[in-house]
């Protein structure tokens, strides 16, 4: 199998940027579509309510519960698994007050460690004195082309690297417009990212006359998660996805 | 059916002669109770 040559520019756990030079654009598509819909992650698709006297409809709740992100460990479930989470949370309990308590992501509790909710801290619903919300709700391991809530990579996408090349000086009277480039830009074999210089190359070359090209087979992937897994996990699994499918399709072809 | 009467607050059972209205305060606004059977909702 051919190797290819894969760069960090920024490396967060739930934010990163790479670049990877020789695949074609294709198969940058083709991981790209598949950090979207082929990583599986969980998500709530089973609620049930033992009580809501919140102003919220059952429905619309279960809806801001099923884009809860849940973490979701690699190796440990298969496609189908299911895991039950419980939701108890009730209102100021003087009755007079205006007050109100928030539900938040971080009460939900698990009963599987290994899936809980990513962030503490996303609101379900804010509840008044005398007002409750109890259920109890199945996550479910699925992939995001079934729902867009089992998608792990959240921002996902690529653009070629650039190359930028000074060509010569400005001419005296020369337009001192902006030159806008968003992504990242390879100078001297130095990678740069744009927001270095607010995007606009004449802040690094002022006064410059540039020629920026594509760089042929090298694109820049941009990747954000909803916080189920890191990015390193999300792009090791995608890329995994597709071997799995194309060793598929060999084995398949062959008579 | 069960409701409960919006001003006095009492529970109030409804029958088909006796119209919409509060047999204790006479109000007309009566509010439906919630079942207490548990609700399965698809998260679709």
């Amino acid at each position: 199998m051919q190797d290819y040559e894969v760069e960090f520019v920024e490396r967060g756990d739930r934010e990163a940027r790479f670049l990877v030079r020789g695949i074609t654009p294709a198969f940058a598509n083709g991981i790209r579509r598949a950090m979207i819909a082929d990583v599986p992650t969980f998500s709530i698709d089973q609620l049930r309510v033992v009580e809501n006297s919140s102003v919220m409809f059952d429905e619309q709740i279960g809806l801001r519960l099923g884009l809860v992100p849940l973490t979701t460990p690699e190796g440990e479930f298969e496609i189908g698994d299911e895991v039950t989470l419980a939701l108890d949370v009730e209102g100021p309990s003087r009755e007079e007050t205006t007050e109100t308590v928030t539900a938040y992501s971080g009460d939900i509790v698990s009963s599987d460690e290994l899936v809980r909710p990513a962030d503490d801290n996303i609101p379900i619903i804010d509840l008044k004195a005398g007002q409750r919300l109890e259920v109890e709700a199945d996550a479910v391991l699925d992939h995001g082309r079934e729902h867009a809530k089992h998608q792990g990579g959240v921002a996902v996408g690529y653009r070629h690297l650039q190359q930028v090349e000074v060509v010569g000086d400005k001419g005296e009277f020369a337009d001192d417009e902006p030159h806008i480039l968003r992504g990242v830009i390879e100078d001297d074999g130095e990678l740069i990212a744009t927001d270095e210089f607010d995007n606009d190359l004449t802040e690094r070359y002022p006064d410059k006359e540039l020629a920026v090209e594509d760089v042929p087979n090298a694109f820049v992937f941009h990747v954000e998660t909803d916080g189920s897994m890191t990015v390193e996990d999300l792009v090791v699994r995608a890329v995994d996805s597709l071997r799995d499918r194309a060793d598929e399709l060999r084995e398949s072809v062959q008579l | 059916m069960s409701y409960k009467c919006s001003r006095c607050k009492r529970d109030v059972e409804l029958d088909e002669y006796g119209g919409v209205r509060c047999p204790y305060c006479g109000h007309r606004v009566l509010l439906k109770e919630r079942s207490r059977d548990i609700k399965d909702v698809d998260v679709r």
